[in-house]
């Protein structure tokens, strides 16, 4: 009896300062240890801290992304002048000599709904590439929803306005493939098919309209580069990559396409509520552009009035380090944001 | 229509397919719709080598040799192999292999409620995918259907659940498109392409123009047809409805004034290839 009251003694007997705060800090560090492992399970502990190094260098030490804007009121208007300043103030890549591809998003027609990017911003690019010095123009896309874009471009003015510039529309559907690898390892897959058009461009300019997306939130640069994989390896609407998780796949283009890529949105007549094809045209009279797509697209969900950090691909994305949506590692040039915010009306699945 | 051969025939490329355009990737769809319009039996013979040697170890065939993941090519391939009797083995492996493939379906009664809720079909039916990880589509379902036809096995339970599937698809105001014929509670509308192949595929399964939804499908594609004006739309449109002995009105006049100078439509064989099997006599 008095040995047991003598083992319970030394048990209750208190430990030092010292070593309380040790077995704290060890039993702190393998809970959090535990914890990550258990979170990061799915895609592998290595991969996951590949990604969250990769992002926090880039929230500490990558430069800001410089983001332009400029007001267009109408798609009559000077078009053009616009497009030059946002080219000139977001510091977009030098076009001389390059080959360059300008992918708009057609997605589809609606009656007279602005779900695609319209011509006029199209031709503006154009005529500014080649005043600009490119050496090759091309306006490619390839469709989401039918295999025949030739309904589209006639319904869209695209046809006659590429007649009327004579630019060759090549429909990254049906354009020899080449196999790439993909680098951030954020989905399952391995590989990825994209035209051979876009591989071989040396400046890609992502020329979409600015709208709400009722599966992504929003659609924008990023989201417009679905366009760029074919639909005969992925069919139509190239269901099997928005399979691979929509965030996940968006990163994984963005990340991974070789080619330079920059951004101008269309954001003179916008797009809200059911997009990427219904909805209703909200004029937000401004052109968006930069080379960091995430920071166009953060800075044109600021201008639908969204929180680009509630957008799932690009919380994810900028989380990876693939680009910058804080309001702090952008800076913006040309017109004031404010002027032109509006709040766009989310699409049904926003949460 | 000669020119329209000539152009194929300068067309074919080294490796005895053929393209989207001129000097473009062979691939196996482009090809097998040469194949099926073409009678030059020389090129015929080297389409259908490069079909062949283009099959995977699997049975299946991907888009093109660089492709070795099977797809919904498969179908382009045993469709257009079956019409040549030294390809029998073949035709034989590729038609095991679209039995054995399917489109993911969702059968957990919760998701397949949100999906219908969506989507308004029944995801647990049963059709083909554009490519293994993915859901059934339209197109795919409709041209495994008529290979599988080709192949004799019209009977196959998989022949009568690609039907089935079909059905579920049809929109609401006739036709087809994709595969969603309505989306967060929209209509979406039918297009010419799906519409025309998935009528083809029911007339190949047998089916009867009694059925409702053939009936709304025709009605809906001989008014697109009329007001087509691109010659991918004016061929498979025309294709379907004379499949269907249902007048093309001026359809084929239409068609006929699309065709380029070279003897090409667009300048691409896949869809020179569906013009001459419209404008077939």
């Amino acid at each position: 009896m008095r040995e047991k009251k003598s083992l319970i003694s030394n048990l209750q007997s208190p430990i030092s300062r010292r070593a309380f705060l040790r077995l704290a800090l060890l039993t702190g560090i393998a809970t959090g240890a535990g914890v990550i492992y258990k979170a990061t399970e799915v895609v592998g502990f290595e991969r996951w801290f590949r990604w969250m190094a990769r992002g926090n260098r880039a929230r500490l030490f990558a430069p800001n992304a410089r983001v332009a804007l400029a007001a267009c009121a109408a798609y009559d208007a000077d078009v053009l002048a616009a497009a030059r300043a946002v080219w000139q103030n977001a510091t977009m890549p030098d076009l001389r000599g390059a080959r360059v591809v300008i992918k708009p998003n057609l997605v589809d027609f609606v009656g007279d709904l602005p779900c695609f990017t319209h011509p006029r911003i199209a031709q503006a690019m154009i005529q500014l590439a080649r005043e600009s010095g490119a050496r090759e123009i091309i306006v490619a896309e390839g469709t989401t929803f039918r295999r025949d874009p030739q309904a589209i471009l006639d319904a869209t003015g695209y046809a006659a306005m590429l007649a009327h510039e004579q630019i060759a529309f090549v429909d990254l559907n049906y354009d020899d493939l080449v196999e790439i690898p993909l680098r951030g390892g954020y989905t399952r897959l391995k590989t990825l098919f994209v035209a051979k058009t876009i591989r071989d461009a040396d400046v890609l300019i992502s020329l979409p309209k600015m709208k709400t997306h009722h599966w992504a939130d929003i659609s924008a640069s990023v989201k417009n580069l679905f366009g760029v994989v074919p639909g005969i390896k992925y069919g139509w609407p190239k269901n099997t990559l928005h399979i691979q998780g929509i965030p996940a796949f968006l990163a994984e283009l963005a990340d991974s396409l070789q080619t330079r890529a920059c951004a101008v949105v269309d954001g003179i007549v916008g797009l809200q509520g059911d997009g990427p094809l219904f909805g209703s045209a909200v004029p937000s009279g401004i052109i968006v552009a930069g080379t960091d797509l995430l920071a166009v697209d953060a800075t044109c969900a600021r201008l639908m009035g969204f929180d680009p950090a509630q957008i799932g691909y690009l919380d994810f994305a900028a989380w990876a380090g693939i680009g910058a949506i804080d309001a702090g590692k952008i800076e913006l040039a040309g017109e004031p944001l404010a002027r032109f915010q509006r709040q766009y009306e989310r699409p049904p699945q926003m949460g | 229509m000669p020119n329209a051969t000539d152009f194929l025939l300068h067309a074919q490329n080294a490796d005895g397919g053929w393209g989207y355009r001129v000097g473009g990737m062979s691939c196996v769809e482009p090809t097998a719709a040469v194949l099926l319009a073409l009678t030059d039996p020389n090129a015929r013979a080297r389409g259908r080598d490069f079909i062949l040697s283009s099959q995977n170890a699997d049975g299946g065939w991907g888009i093109a040799a660089l492709d070795s993941e099977s797809g919904w090519m498969t179908a382009w391939a045993v469709r257009a192999l079956a019409d040549f009797a030294d390809a029998r083995a073949a035709v034989t492996r590729g038609a095991q292999w679209l039995v054995a493939a399917e489109g993911i379906r969702v059968t957990d009664p919760d998701a397949r409620k949100l999906v219908f809720q969506v989507d308004k079909i029944d995801s647990t039916l049963r059709g083909w995918a554009w490519q293994p990880g993915d859901a059934a589509w339209v197109h795919p379902t409709a041209l495994a259907i008529l290979a599988l036809v080709a192949a004799g096995q019209r009977e196959h339970a998989r022949v009568r659940d690609g039907v089935e599937y079909l059905y579920d698809r049809a929109c609401p105001d006739g036709g087809w498109n994709i595969g969603n014929p309505w989306m967060l509670g929209r209509k979406i509308p039918a297009t010419i392409q799906d519409t025309a192949v998935a009528l083809l595929a029911l007339r190949a399964a047998g089916v009867t123009s009694d059925e409702r939804r053939v009936t709304k499908a025709i009605e809906y594609l001989r008014r697109a047809v009329a007001q087509a004006r691109t010659p991918a739309e004016l061929a498979w449109g025309i294709c379907a409805l004379r499949d269907w002995r249902v007048d093309t009105g001026d359809a084929p006049s239409r068609l006929n004034a699309s065709q380029s100078a070279d003897g090409s439509w667009n300048g691409n064989p896949f869809i020179t290839a569906a013009a001459m099997l419209a404008l077939k006599p």
